[in-house]
């Protein structure tokens, strides 16, 4: 009969587990390694026809008038659209908060450089390019909100003049007794900071193929698409058909990070095909549109915060005020990203208070849209900081002020003052084990030994939780509603014992196919190579979300899981009738259903399906001939929020430390790191070469936050960072090869014990690097308080002092 | 990111393509000489470039070649940077072109990249053009005229333009022969693994009786062409290979640079302060190399 809940990979129906837990080779890898993954610039359709999109080089004007005639008249171009078409034909974008969307090509005014304009669908690129260019458009320059400051300056030009101000959102959270946290408090450790812009790079841009079928008034997508049906939902809001007649095909992606967007390109090729009769319609969003106006910019930010301190170390409060630049509007979801920090707000710590003031505004920069970590890499790059800084005016070390404030293990499930709760964890240990890998004593002579000789050197050490698999009450109070994410496979078995597992999603690179087959694999006791992992159509799969706030691994065990148990079920039944006895006599083991009180009798799992499928006189009454189960995980236990945005959301809680040792060349402002050591604590490893490529991204990631990324803009918002030649995603040349332990505490809550771990890296190394370098600048009495940390930004600092 | 239409030519030989572009220019047709393709094919992509015409090389495999002429080394303008990049020749005989070859781009870049087509673009933050000036190398052109020898002082004009005639094609570039116990040093400060330099000193020099002489400095990334560093030359002709005196030729040779580029990753002021940083060190590093 079946089992509960699976805490641990020990609990699954097999002697011993085969895949879970091991670094098993992926299922992804032939497709990727071959060439043969489908992505959706290998992909062509009869008929097709190629979008190239003209884009806006002001960022605020009005358009006064558009003349298409003379690309229309080309040979060769089947289509042309603008914002006319759009005002006929669609709504604008649906957004968190409301009202924060613009169309998804430019009616009446533009808000940002690179905004569509108009579009032309044509026989080739080359030719659509050059159609471009016979396009005539007039604006009207409008003053410019350019930055987060002037945006809430009175008089300030508006970026959504209906709306009456660039303010999308101004709220003050308060969590406890903040104002008296900071009265008692021994010391105040304040100061302000400033993240700058950067974002998702994935290797593959966005890119779509779209044809509108005009009889059945539907519309099939293919794409590099991370979120299908979400994406379904967005297009039936804009182009105002039901969901259900919208088909989203998700296509291997090369990566996504949050950042794959799509909505405005899908559009307008959807409706290009709708104005070509119906023809295909391909858009390839190639890297200088991506950059300019895609989903790759996030985080721009303006901080003021302070820690609350007694003279023994205790950190008692925390404020952090937020001036966050969304750029035009809320149309990528960019908001979400400043709610994130709720469901973490105080780190590892046991700080009893906290204040989050918070404004979100407009301005002409491109709209943000989610990044890897959401909001918590800044968040922390903060809070670390003061950390940091609270420790140099204790005069005590670094890793024993942390020590102290760390949430001791036996006080989970730990609440924390903005409301989520923490599953489980051993921070200390992790941070030991830390300074153990890196041999910090040794470190901290070896510093010793270099500042005397006039050498900058740092060390940072930062311990920081990841909130794993995300939740929508989380960003309630931004305006996107619901509690629960859904995430449902289907597992069938067929005649042969072949078992397929049906998702929602398509590959992006983590390896959640290679997941879902190993827990699949173990659970139903069949060789990891019967099964195959398909993704369904966003029309006909199961309620699903995809990859997102480190969630996926976990959901998908628990949808394998919830599916299996489902057939374990339904098997024994149909077993206990072929053996006239009672379900409860039989039970799953080692791929075969068997008499528990004889366990060499039994069948086999190809037997029972077999039975099944071609053997209806033989099964119960009431069974179905159908050796198939769906189900649709979601996170146990979620809460709605209270006012304060208070709620149990995300579901487990990983934890690192990281440890950085940097020198910063004094006449060049450049950093250079001179080690890297990690351990972490993610709970069950369900792969851990997946787990081990994750933290490897995510460093790669924060490194690049830290010391390269940084989407610049002019004074007028014109930005001036438009190829890679100026975004600089570091190499493998500046990635440094770093040291890592592992600490494993199961998660109580979740499937296997497994805690979300796609984010966790990115949360802490561009702190740990951040508060390395100030470590570093500290004998010389000057801190950056600005990411990324570039040599030219150091410079400039060390001339202060020079 | 497509080109806008162009023509498109692969002669077979030599005096095929002086042909062609000697039509086009008497057309008044835009042609361009497309070698390795490695600026060249972005800046068409971004429609930055759009010439009626591309006359490309890559047939010309006479123009691929590494010899050495009586003392004399002599590349072909079709050699790939990485023929050059792996020639033990080039390694033994040019250490400091040798250098400069292994800072440009990638290995992907240097195999695609041929070592005229850098010359020809005199991109400023390239390093050959400043190597060149501190070797006193030589370019040979072909034209209808015939060929001729140009000096590298002479051969570098402003941003990305050079003294080539529209229908000259660069063959070849000259190195002259390396003197026995000259020290070197090329670096740069790129923001990543190569990226194009923000600002980069090349340096050689030889030690006599205790004394720098023959001391040879250029700057690259900075001004509209790599520019010599004459004022630190000059300082430290005759001086002793000391930091203070390195220190106060750099200083000497960042101070008279003509106001420098800026850009988002580097002000004027920064630049400025990276030559100085760069010569200072380059020239203690050249020193250690000098017998």
């Amino acid at each position: 009969m079946a089992r509960g809940v699976l805490k641990l990979p020990e609990d699954l129906p097999v002697s011993v587990p085969r895949f879970v837990g091991k670094e098993v080779t992926r299922l992804e890898d032939p497709g990727l390694v071959t060439g043969t993954a489908e992505f959706i610039d290998n992909l062509s359709l009869a008929g097709m026809l190629h979008c190239a999109i003209l884009r806006s080089p002001h960022p605020h004007a009005r358009i006064l008038r558009i003349d298409t005639s003379a690309a229309e008249a080309m040979d060769g171009v089947a289509a042309v659209l603008t914002g006319e078409d759009l005002r006929r034909w669609c709504n604008p974008a649906v957004t968190a908060p409301e009202g924060w969307g613009s169309y998804s090509m430019a009616v009446d005014k533009v808000r940002f450089v690179g905004e569509p304009v108009a579009a032309v669908a044509a026989c080739n690129r080359y030719l659509a390019e050059d159609a471009l260019e016979q396009i005539r458009v007039e604006y009207e320059p409008l003053p410019c909100v350019p930055d987060a400051h002037a945006a809430t300056t009175p008089g300030a030009s508006l970026v959504f003049e209906e709306k009456g101000s660039n303010v999308i959102q101004s709220r003050v959270y308060d969590w406890g007794e903040v104002d008296r946290m900071f009265a008692e408090a021994d010391h105040v450790v304040s100061n302000t900071f400033r993240w700058n812009r950067v974002g998702a790079n994935p290797t593959e841009t966005f890119g779509c193929i779209c044809q509108w079928d005009l009889t059945g008034n539907a519309l099939t997508c293919h794409g590099s698409y991370q979120v299908p049906r979400f994406m379904a939902l967005g297009r039936s809001a804009t182009l105002r058909l039901p969901a259900n007649r919208i088909r989203i095909i998700a296509q291997p992606m090369g990566g996504g990070f949050g950042g794959k967007g799509g909505p405005r390109g899908t559009d307008i090729a959807a409706l290009l095909s709708r104005k070509a009769e119906g023809r295909p319609v391909k858009y390839i969003e190639d890297r200088i549109e991506y950059l300019l106006a895609g989903g790759g910019q996030s985080w721009d930010r303006h901080y003021e915060a302070a820690l609350a301190v007694r003279a023994d170390g205790t950190i008692t409060g925390l404020k952090v005020k937020l001036l966050d630049d969304q750029g035009a509007g809320a149309e990528g979801y960019g908001t979400i990203s400043a709610a994130k920090p709720l469901a973490a707000f105080t780190g590892c710590y046991r700080i009893e208070a906290a204040r989050y003031d918070l404004t979100l505004v407009a301005t002409n920069r491109a709209p943000t849209y989610p990044f890897r970590g959401y909001g918590p890499p800044p968040h922390y790059f903060v809070l670390e900081s003061l950390v940091d800084m609270a420790a140099r005016k204790l005069g005590m070390d670094p890793a024993e002020l942390r020590r102290r404030n760390y949430i001791r293990p036996e006080q989970f499930p730990y609440v924390v003052p903005s409301g989520n709760e923490y599953d489980s964890g051993q921070y200390e240990v992790v941070l030991d084990k830390a300074l153990a890998l890196a041999d910090y004593a040794k470190l901290r002579a070896e510093q010793a030994r270099a500042r005397a000789a006039g050498r900058l050197i740092g060390i940072g050490v930062v311990s920081t939780v990841e909130p794993g698999v995300f939740d929508w009450n989380c960003y309630a109070t931004v305006g996107v509603p619901g509690v629960g994410v859904p995430e449902g496979v289907k597992v069938a078995v067929d005649i042969l014992g072949n078992v397929t597992v049906a998702v929602g999603f398509n590959l992006q690179g983590q390896g959640q196919f290679t997941v879902a087959a190993q827990v699949a694999a173990d659970y139903l006791g069949v060789d990891m190579h019967a099964v195959r992992v398909a993704t369904a159509a966003s029309d006909v799969a199961l309620p699903h979300f995809g990859q997102g706030g480190s969630r996926l691994g976990v959901s998908v065990t628990g949808a394998v899981l919830g599916a299996c148990r489902k057939l374990e079920v339904l098997f024994c039944r149909v077993v206990a009738h072929l053996m006239q006895t009672t379900p409860e006599q039989v039970e799953l083991m080692d791929g075969r259903l068997r008499l528990k009180a004889n366990p060499a009798v039994g069948m086999t799992l190809a037997e029972v399906a077999g039975t099944m499928l071609a053997r209806s006189d033989l099964l119960p009454p009431d069974v179905e001939p159908c050796p198939e189960a769906n189900y649709v995980w979601t996170a146990p236990g979620r809460t709605a929020p209270d006012e304060q945005g208070r709620c149990k959301s995300y579901l487990t809680a990983a934890n690192a430390t990281h440890l950085v040792m940097v020198e910063v060349d004094r006449e060049t402002g450049q950093t250079s790191i001179l080690g890297y050591w990690i351990v972490d604590d993610c709970g069950t490893r369900l792969n851990p070469a997946t787990v081990d490529g994750q933290i490897e991204g995510g460093v790669a990631q924060g490194v690049g936050a830290a010391l390269f990324e940084e989407y610049v803009y002019g004074e007028s918002a014109q930005p001036l960072v438009t190829t890679f030649v100026d975004y600089l995603i570091p190499t493998i040349g500046e990635v440094p090869s770093s040291r890592k332990a592992v600490v494993v505490t199961p998660s109580p809550v979740s499937p296997l014990g497994a805690k979300g771990t796609g984010e966790g890296a990115i949360h802490t190394t561009p702190a740990a690097i951040m508060c390395a370098i100030n470590d570093a600048l500290s004998p010389l009495g000057i801190e950056v308080r600005e990411t990324p940390a570039s040599p030219r930004r150091l410079w400039q600092l060390l001339q202060q002092v020079a | 990111m497509k080109p806008a239409p162009f023509a498109y030519h692969a002669p077979e030989t030599l005096p095929e393509a002086i042909t062609l572009l000697q039509r086009f220019e008497s057309d008044g047709v835009d042609a361009k000489i497309l070698a390795g393709g490695q600026s060249l094919m972005p800046m068409l992509a971004m429609r930055v470039a759009r010439p009626e015409v591309l006359v490309d090389l890559r047939r010309l495999r006479s123009l691929d070649y590494i010899r050495a002429e009586g003392g004399t080394l002599t590349i072909g303008a079709m050699t790939p940077k990485r023929a050059a990049e792996q020639s033990a020749l080039v390694r033994e005989t040019q250490p400091l072109f040798h250098a400069a070859t292994e800072l440009v781009g990638h290995v992907g870049v240097r195999n695609r990249g041929t070592v005229g087509g850098s010359f020809a673009h005199a991109d400023p933050a390239s390093e050959y053009p400043a190597v060149a000036l501190v070797l006193d190398m030589e370019l040979k052109a072909v034209g209808p005229a015939g060929e001729r020898t140009i000096p590298a002082a002479d051969f570098f004009v402003t941003y990305m333009t050079t003294s080539l005639e529209a229908t000259e094609v660069l063959t070849e570039v000259r190195l002259p022969a390396w003197t026995r116990g000259t020290g070197w040093a090329i670096q740069e400060m790129a923001r990543r693994q190569g990226d194009l330099a923000l600002a980069g000193v090349a340096a050689t020099l030889r030690l006599v009786r205790g004394a720098c002489t023959g001391v040879r400095l250029a700057a690259f990334g900075v001004n509209a062409t790599a520019v010599r560093l004459r004022a630190a030359e000059e300082l430290l002709e005759g001086q002793r290979p000391e930091a203070a005196n390195f220190a106060r030729a750099a200083a000497a040779g960042a101070g008279n640079l003509e106001e420098p580029m800026s850009c988002v990753h580097a002000s004027s002021e920064y630049r400025r302060q990276l030559v100085e940083v760069l010569a200072k060190r380059c020239l203690a590093e050249a020193a250690s190399r000098a017998v």
